[in-house]
């Protein structure tokens, strides 16, 4: 089936943005739990979910203090934060409005649900007695119009660049959560020991996989064993390396894939090099640096290759 | 809802449904008896689901109002215009003899101009035209077919009889509504099926790709058919896609596609270009291509001028069909029936008086508050005035204007549109309509069953648009009784 180039980069993006607004949502949600176990007075703060979203920028322009409130506020229901879960599923609902003739009919009607579920919800949900259920929502119809895709769409161009946008984006996202994680432990001086399992637990469940985790590796959550097991499970849906192989699936049958899959090739064996049982925290967050620099490159090949027009 | 059907008054119009006496005709008892049987909350129930499934399958149109775009749901009203197939047969040949005559006249318009010389049509009224492209003289496209597409208004006078409005040659829209509008009576009234036969209307987007497939320029199994849209902002956007949909084409706007060095139109894949053989474009001739229309349209392609005249895509409607498109040649359609046809044209025109011929002019001066005086050159209901609900002060505001601008106005005689029995409220009353028919011309003609009925909500009114408070009606051509 032919795609048009316009069409293929609307539905990049649409999977995009419906990636990064479950991701973040996902995000919050094992952030908030986290500070709720650990004892007040040594909670990370919220701070760091604005470093690792490369938000802070955005955030500072109209806001001062970087309490719960305000950062929740910002990345929950800001329109004018591009990374906001309401933004980003504003944005992928305008993708699919006009992709719509090339897929499934439901797909339209649950994006144009869950956008009217945030837009009704996100401002008032910022408080923690609503927040849950609104990121437990926001996950849940997320999920329902990816099993929609995976169930009804042809596996064709049309859901060629669907899931090269999905994974491009997980991988990002996972990238970050990891990095809030090594972020939060970086920032604390007190006894490692007893916060340490619980911030790994934490990661892991933001990625539903820390039962994933306790069948593979073992019961005891430990920081070098749970950043291999995300970073390198090829297995694991959300790990790097399953994203990276699932690109590289839908790319390599693609005519133009020089640079692209030089790219991708480049990521794998960076991250095959990398031990993590080797690295200290410091390493592990230069290496995400690089790891996001990666992912940053491979799109913008895939939109030199394929979206953008210059074929004349 | 037996009371308000007993009460159901046509007045001096004549009913589609409904005769003078107040019985229902012959072909709509059935469906009558039905709605009659009906509670009112029966009927708002009934309602509510054609609403709901409206919203659901997101049936919408789009008005520009105070600067912004806003998406309307489609008005419906469940009631449908029932026609006997025998009435029907007659529009239908005569529709297809009248859009036979006018491609023949765009053909001959941008070839040898016969009609002009032998005076049939004055040479200035086309010529002087903004519709007449120069740029399009010398083509002639396949089958003689331009208008491939044409949209005619019709309209149904006192005396029952059909008469054509007007022809819509440039790009007709709403027959995405006509289909639409089935499948809703389907939804939310099924049991009104069951003693009918009524004429499916479903199969137009395959009969449409058959036309538009019949122009290809190349000899190919499946020819790589394109909608081109202006986009989402469009009012008609929906029917862009739905159509692209109902085709299996792909929609595309401008930018997705380039004129070569070879003269060929290729549209912008993921796989690298991938060559058009047809263009069903769903936007004006002036926004076309740059490089011969609007310079600064950015919703066409340039160079795809180039390509149609060198025959290497087929666009449809023809750029510059919009010549047989204006209510001053409108008047002369019979002659051009006859002249090229030497045929009797099988519908009727209403009578036209055009203001650039002085004893016309007279006339509608004198006579401007018995008349519909209309722009040339507008469509969608704007700009024009009807005569007996006028003001003095708008009659003094047209004579001006048709003094000024004789060329630029027509009137015709305010015809009584018929009505139909209409929803309005919990009453069912009367309201006026017309019908857009669609006719497709390729290879082969062929006319729609029925068409778009749309429907004057406001009481009294005769403005169907639905940029301006109009509604729809499915419309049925059903056979025989039972």
């Amino acid at each position: 089936m032919r795609l048009l180039s316009r069409v293929a980069e609307r539905l990049y993006w649409m999977a995009r943005y419906l990636e990064r607004a479950e991701d973040t949502a996902r995000l919050l949600r094992s952030h908030t739990h986290l500070i709720m176990d650990i004892p007040s007075g040594s909670e990370p703060s919220w701070e760091v979910l604005l470093q690792t979203l490369d938000a802070e920028e955005g955030f500072s322009r109209n806001h001062r203090v970087a309490n719960e409130t305000n950062v929740l506020r910002f990345l929950m229901a800001d329109l004018e934060n591009l990374s906001s879960i309401a933004r980003s599923i504003q944005a992928a609902r305008e993708n699919v409005r006009t992709t719509r003739d090339v897929l499934p009919a439901e797909v339209w009607e649950h994006v144009n649900e869950l956008y009217h579920y945030s837009r009704e919800h996100s401002a008032s949900s910022v408080g923690r007695r609503n927040r849950h259920r609104f990121l437990e929502q926001v996950i849940g119809r997320c999920q329902m119009i990816n099993g929609l895709i995976m169930t009804t769409l042809c596996r064709d161009h049309t859901n060629r660049f669907v899931r090269i946008g999905h994974l491009l984006e997980r991988a990002d996202m996972t990238t970050r959560v990891l990095d809030v994680g090594i972020g939060t432990l970086m920032n604390e001086e007190r006894n490692p020991s007893t916060t340490d399992p619980l911030v790994w637990a934490s990661v892991l469940s933001s990625l539903s996989a820390l039962e994933t985790y306790r069948r593979t590796v073992g019961p005891l959550v430990e920081g070098a064993e749970a950043v291999d097991f995300i970073f390198r499970d090829g297995t694991l849906p959300r790990s790097l390396k399953f994203c990276l192989n699932g690109i590289r699936e839908e790319l390599a049958p693609m005519q133009n894939n020089t640079a692209a899959m030089k790219v991708i090739d480049r990521a794998r064996r960076s991250l095959s090099r990398f031990d993590p049982h080797k690295a200290g925290r410091l390493d592990m967050h230069r290496f995400i640096d690089k790891f996001q620099a990666n992912l940053l490159a491979l799109g913008t090949e895939i939109n030199v290759a394929w979206f953008l027009t210059e074929q004349a | 809802m037996k009371s308000s059907w007993n009460t159901y008054d046509t007045g001096p119009f004549f009913d589609e449904l409904i005769t003078p006496a107040g019985t229902p005709r012959v072909a709509a008892r059935r469906a009558v008896n039905l709605f009659k049987e009906m509670t009112n909350e029966e009927m708002n129930a009934r309602r509510s689901a054609a609403e709901l499934a409206i919203i659901d399958m997101g049936i919408s149109f789009t008005v520009y109002s105070e600067g912004e775009n806003i998406d309307r749901a489609w008005p419906f009203d469940m009631i449908p215009r029932i026609i006997t197939g025998k009435d029907w047969a007659k529009v239908s040949r005569g529709l297809a003899q009248r859009t036979r005559a006018l491609n023949a006249f765009i053909d001959d318009i941008y070839n040898q101009q016969r009609i002009l010389k032998d005076g049939i049509v004055p040479a200035e009224t086309v010529l002087e035209s903004g519709n007449y492209k120069a740029q399009c003289a010398g083509m002639s496209p396949r089958y003689g077919a331009w208008a491939h597409i044409c949209g005619t208004d019709l309209v149904r006078d006192k005396d029952g009889r059909f008469y054509v409005l007007e022809d819509n040659l440039r790009v007709p829209s709403g027959v995405s509504y006509m289909l639409e509008n089935r499948e809703i009576t389907k939804r939310v009234l099924p049991e009104l099926f069951e003693n009918y036969s009524v004429q499916p209307v479903d199969d137009y987007p395959s009969r449409l790709f058959s036309t538009l497939a019949s122009l290809s320029p190349r000899d190919r199994r499946r020819p790589c058919v394109v909608v081109l849209t202006p986009g989402i902002y469009n009012s008609a956007y929906f029917e862009h896609s739905f159509l692209a949909r109902g085709m299996g084409a792909e929609l595309v706007e401008g930018s997705d596609m380039f004129v070569d060095d070879d003269d060929c139109l290729y549209m912008r894949t993921v796989d690298g270009p991938e060559r058009v053989d047809v263009v069903y474009r769903r936007i004006d001739d002036d926004f076309l291509d740059p490089e011969v229309f609007r310079e600064d349209s950015t919703l066409g392609v340039p160079g795809i001028m180039r390509a149609w005249k060198a025959g290497n895509v087929a666009i449809a409607n023809a750029p510059g069909s919009g010549v047989a498109d204006d209510k001053v040649v409108y008047a002369f359609v019979p002659d051009m029936i006859r002249y090229y046809l030497n045929e009797k044209p099988a519908i009727r025109s209403v009578k036209t008086y055009l203001c650039m011929i002085e004893k016309d002019r007279e006339y509608v001066l004198n006579n401007l508050e018995k008349l519909v005086v209309k722009p040339a050159n507008e469509s969608g209901g704007y700009g024009l005035m009807v005569g007996p609900h006028s003001t003095s002060k708008q009659r003094d505001k047209f004579s001006r204007l048709i003094q000024e601008n004789p060329r630029n106005y027509i009137a015709q005689p305010t015809l009584s549109l018929s009505t139909a029995p209409t929803y309005i409220g919990d009453t069912v009353a009367p309201r006026h309509l017309d019908l857009r028919p669609f006719i497709l011309s390729g290879k082969e003609t062929w006319v729609t069953p029925g068409g778009l009925t749309r429907v004057a909500l406001v009481e009294g009114s005769l403005v169907v648009n639905s940029s301006q408070g109009g509604g729809s009606k499915d419309t049925w051509i059903v056979e025989g009784s039972r």
